[in-house]
């Protein structure tokens, strides 16, 4: 950074000397470059919200935090369950109970009239499966939280899954499956998750008309019914409210809700076996590529996860992103990271999306990224600019009370320490560069990795081939089954 | 420094909250908390011209910044579409301070490659381009932009704002503006000012050729690879014949393909002149130390004049118009009649229209399309499209589902327009729309960097920062009659626009029988 600016410097002097003589010396002295030292004033104190924890007699578990900032009200459920637990020929299950549990309406209110109760007080109530979770969630003006809330545990509590909207549910999966291959993009991730799960993995599999014609009512009441059980799952609330008055009001809804042991199964395991293998979807009608290039990953609970934080930050922000974007230009959105899940084991994956043209050369960079990192360490400088990032963005984990409530239900729902997020920081704080060198080499085998393309490799500009052999994946949409 | 850390004594402390909790205990009433934000918001206009709108919110140690400068792909014209977003890019490459090992060295050979490659694109357009000359400069080029790479310290922009734990730091640029968002830890206000004055200061726009590439490939990305990107540019292009915004943003690839880095200086030039920008801080900081830092920092920055608005208006459309995209994918389909800016007092009915149209399960498009007549799985309207500042669209745009045609969609969706134009909406409705807009400008309020972006965008494009508090008084207002006149005004045949996605008989989207 020493530079000859003698003269430039000359000339700093005389605009100093004559802001001294306007008196403006306080000003010109305060005024720092970007690459001065900066003292930075200490950091106002996080503030910790009090959160409440109540577990009612039927086993619902709840977390309340009151923040009469805004009049509004929020609720999140979990539930111990998820779209891995759905039988393989009836994949789309879980997504049509989640689908119809909102809107195919209550024992005491119609569906269509639900719709028009909740948007005429603007108050919103949707709900999902991820793998290993299912999701509802409400959001309302304070003011009409009497009005909302007998809704809400209706809809959890008694939903009739009505046959009409479950026709609607399973019209609306079946466009979606109609149309799955209309972007690569989604299909480069769809298909390299099969990829890295194996294609009738639960955890990858995707719904077919055959599967979600076979999902019948009595399928979508008897999922519902085994885990929709208030001791299988916690609830957390925020918002505008007195705490005592909120929990008599959730105790008056949920209160009467009766508890059944549940016997959620445990997930299914996943076995994996390192391989290089090249994989081909051919779309002819585009000029990029989506690229996406990995192997299995793992869990957080490892304690090398705050080292594995370190070195995805290296990775992908610094290096990846410089070679293939910055230096080559090569693609728009770049990325490398090994991914870990609270209980299913993560995907670790690097992506790009690059022109026909460059196909294979941003492939064999982004593999010698990969490479790299596990052939020597990192510098001081890359560890550094890591871990500075990780702890001086961490106080944005703590921006609002819901956010710090919600992380926490997380941790508890999946039984991590409710700390967690402060036990990995401060590990953060302690990785070396050894530290970094030693998980890349221990978890990531860039010689053992699923590459997958999807692009026109008519104008490739060296072929797939030089690779490796070839493997071209067939994504044509079975079709449905003749009505007999 | 910071003006919260005076020690209080327990005894005040304890006044303090006994006066308190009866206070914070009373509900919050929707009215109260714009009026109470709204007392609380400050702001100051620097000598320059660059104003700065401040929020201060001290629940946690934390700061989000918005700069909005008023340029966006509205202001290109051929041959250069495409720049705004592509300066946006090169914001990010830092400064004569910020990015390089040896400024004057580098920028002696950046203005080389300048000279070099206004030679190399001549000669390439020339009736009989000479191969060989060609070759030769393009070597050149490379080897000079081998020696430039030298002396940069790449990413080192981006870098040093995430290393002091900006995680946020972004930018993006559309039809009406370039915004760039940054949040730090609220004790690192100064750096911020430091590090973004000097790049509207000071910005040097380096590894440019690169940078292009990386915007052909967001083209691809979004558009070229994508039918709905396909459908959407062409649509644009066709609701529009005069105004700017039928350009759309990503600009057209022989223009990417063009841009110089002169075109980006005299660019930046024109359209980066303080009087253009505009800030908003909110977060933990206090609102003076704020406005002290920033004309000492961003007040460095000469004025200048800002641009001339753009003189283009879109004439009146004579007919409807039909726009399709031949695609490997299923149909999908728009419609959009010309509405006028969001500064029009016929705004507050005309987003009304959209919500009781197509927002929502109980809305009517979805009643229809999707719950009776099963024609679609999806049915949304919305306004502002490609952008609110001029006159633009109000569109309505469906995915029919398996087995059903856009034709039976665009149908239904005209029969509904025609209800809506001769009957009043419902109480119900209307009540609906009122709850909704109060709940949506609420929930923005929660986060500091939407609020942060939207007092820029209130005061640059709406006129003044309060509007954000004050639409709500608009929106009381309405009446169901108002919704009803609208529609007969703007829902006109002839000023539509129809787009579809026809979908290609090909292999590739056929599907496999067992």
């Amino acid at each position: 950074m020493m530079k000859q600016k003698t003269i430039i410097f000359s000339f700093m002097v005389l605009f100093v000397f004559s802001l001294l003589f306007v008196g403006n010396t306080a000003v010109l002295h305060a005024q720092k470059k970007p690459k001065d030292t900066f003292d930075f004033p200490k950091l106002n104190k996080i503030q910790i919200p009090k959160i409440k924890e109540v577990t009612f007699q039927n086993g619902l578990k709840l977390f309340l935090v009151e923040d009469h900032q805004y009049p509004t009200v929020d609720i999140r459920a979990l539930v111990h369950s998820g779209n891995a637990f759905e039988p393989a020929d009836k994949t789309g299950l879980a997504s049509l109970t989640a689908a119809v549990l909102r809107t195919g309406g209550t024992k005491n209110m119609k569906g269509d009239e639900i719709d028009k109760l909740l948007e005429t007080v603007a108050a919103t109530v949707e709900s999902f499966f991820g793998q290993d979770y299912g999701y509802v969630y409400a959001s309302m003006l304070n003011d009409s939280a009497d009005k909302v809330l007998p809704v809400f545990a209706d809809i959890l509590r008694v939903p009739v899954f009505s046959e009409d909207k479950i026709k609607l549910a399973k019209m609306q999966e079946k466009t979606g499956i109609s149309r799955r291959n209309d972007d690569i993009f989604p299909i480069a991730i769809r298909e390299f998750n099969k990829l890295i799960y194996g294609a009738d993995s639960p955890y990858a599999r995707q719904s077919e008309y055959a599967t979600v014609d076979a999902v019948t009512r009595d399928d979508l009441v008897a999922f519902h019914g085994k885990y929709f059980r208030p001791n299988n799952m916690m609830m957390a609330v925020w918002g505008d409210f007195d705490t005592a008055t909120m929990i008599k009001k959730l105790k008056k809804v949920f209160g009467p809700w009766e508890s059944v042991p549940v016997n959620v199964p445990p997930l299914p395991k996943v076995d994996y076996k390192f391989d290089y293998t090249v994989n081909f979807i051919r779309k002819t009608d585009v000029n990029q590529s989506n690229i996406m290039i990995g192997h299995i990953g793992g869990l957080m609970d490892n304690p090398d996860l705050p080292a594995l934080n370190v070195m995805n930050s290296i990775l992908s922000t610094d290096r990846m992103f410089q070679k293939i974007r910055t230096d080559e230009g090569l693609s728009y959105a770049v990325w490398g990271n090994y991914g870990a899940g609270y209980k299913i084991p993560g995907v670790f994956s690097a992506g790009a999306q690059t022109k026909s043209e460059s196909t294979v050369k941003a492939i064999k960079l982004m593999i010698e990224e990969m490479k790299r990192i596990t052939r020597e360490e990192v510098t001081d400088e890359e560890l550094k600019r890591a871990k500075d990032q990780y702890l001086n963005s961490y106080v944005f984990n703590f921006q609002t009370k819901s956010q710090i409530m919600f992380r926490m239900m997380f941790y508890a729902y999946y039984g991590y320490p409710l700390d967690f997020s402060e036990q990995v920081k401060r590990k953060v704080e302690d990785v070396t560069r050894a530290d970094v060198f030693r998980v890349a080499k221990k978890y990531l085998n860039p010689d053992n990795v699923r590459i997958l393309v999807v692009g026109n490799d008519k104008d490739f500009g060296e072929p797939l081939s030089t690779l490796g052999t070839v493997n071209i994946i067939d994504i044509t949409i079975p079709a449905p089954e003749e009505k007999k | 420094m910071n003006p919260k850390k005076k020690p209080v004594t327990p005894v005040l402390l304890l006044l303090v909250l006994v006066f308190l909790i009866p206070v914070i205990c009373t509900r919050a009433l929707p009215g109260q908390t714009f009026e109470t934000m709204k007392d609380t918001v400050k702001e100051k206009t620097l000598t320059n011209g660059m104003k700065f709108i401040v929020l201060e919110r001290h629940e946690a140690p934390v700061v989000s910044f918005h700069i909005y400068a008023d340029v966006g792909g509205a202001q290109e014209v051929y041959g250069i579409t495409g720049i705004s977003h592509l300066l946006e890019h090169m914001a990010f490459k830092g400064t004569k301070d910020v990015g390089t090992k040896d400024y004057n060295a580098e920028a002696a050979i950046l203005d080389k490659m300048d000279a070099l490659y206004d030679k190399l694109t001549l000669e390439s357009l020339a009736i009989k381009p000479d191969k060989a000359k060609i070759d030769e400069m393009k070597k050149e080029l490379d080897s000079l932009k081998k020696k430039a790479k030298e002396l940069v310290i790449s990413n080192d922009y981006i870098n040093m704002m995430r290393q002091q734990g900006d995680s946020f730091i972004n930018a993006f640029t559309n039809n009406d503006a370039t915004q760039y968002v940054s949040s730090l830890p609220s004790n690192k206000l100064e750096f911020w000012m430091a590090m973004n004055s000097d790049r509207f200061f000071n910005p040097v726009f380096r590894e440019f050729f690169t940078e292009r590439d990386v915007v052909m490939e967001e083209r691809r990305l979004g558009i070229e690879t994508r039918p709905m990107g396909k459908l959407f540019e062409d649509f644009i292009a066709t609701a529009f014949k005069a105004h700017p915004y039928r350009h759309g943003v990503i600009g057209h690839m022989s223009d990417l393909k063009r841009i110089t880095r002169k075109d980006v200086k005299e660019y930046f030039k024109k359209n980066y002149s303080p009087s253009n920008l505009t800030a908003g801080v909110v977060g933990d900081v206090n609102a003076e130390e704020v406005f002290k830092m920033a004309e000492l920092y961003f007040g460095r920055i000469p004025g200048g004049v800002k641009p001339e608005p753009i003189r283009t208006v879109e004439p009146e459309q004579w007919g409807e118009r039909r726009v399709t995209v031949s695609a490997r994918a299923q149909p999908t389909l728009i419609v959009g009649y010309h509405r006028p800016a969001v500064t029009h007092e016929d705004d507050t009915a005309l987003e009304a229209l959209a919500n009781i149209m197509g927002q929502g399960r109980s809305s009517r498009l979805y009643e229809r399309l999707v719950k009776e007549k099963r024609a679609a799985v999806a049915a949304y309207s919305f306004n502002g499209w490609p952008g609110d500042k001029y006159p633009n669209l109000i569109a309505f745009y469906t995915i029919p589902s398996k087995g059903h045609t856009s034709a039976e969609c665009l149908e239904l969706i005209e029969s509904e327009i025609e209800k809506i134009k001769t009957e009043p909406v419902t109480t119900d409705e209307l009540t609906k729309y009122k709850q909704t807009a109060k709940k949506r400008m609420i929930d923005r309020m929660k986060s500091n960097w939407l609020m942060a972006m939207q007092l820029t965008y209130s005061d640059v494009v709406l006129g003044d920062w309060r509007l954000l508090f004050d639409q709500l008084k608009d929106i009381d207002r309405l009446t169901a009659d108002d919704i009803k006149t609208m529609a007969g005004k703007y829902l006109v045949m002839k000023h539509r626009t129809v787009g579809e996605i026809i979908p290609e008989e090909t292999e590739d989207i056929k599907e496999k029988s067992k």
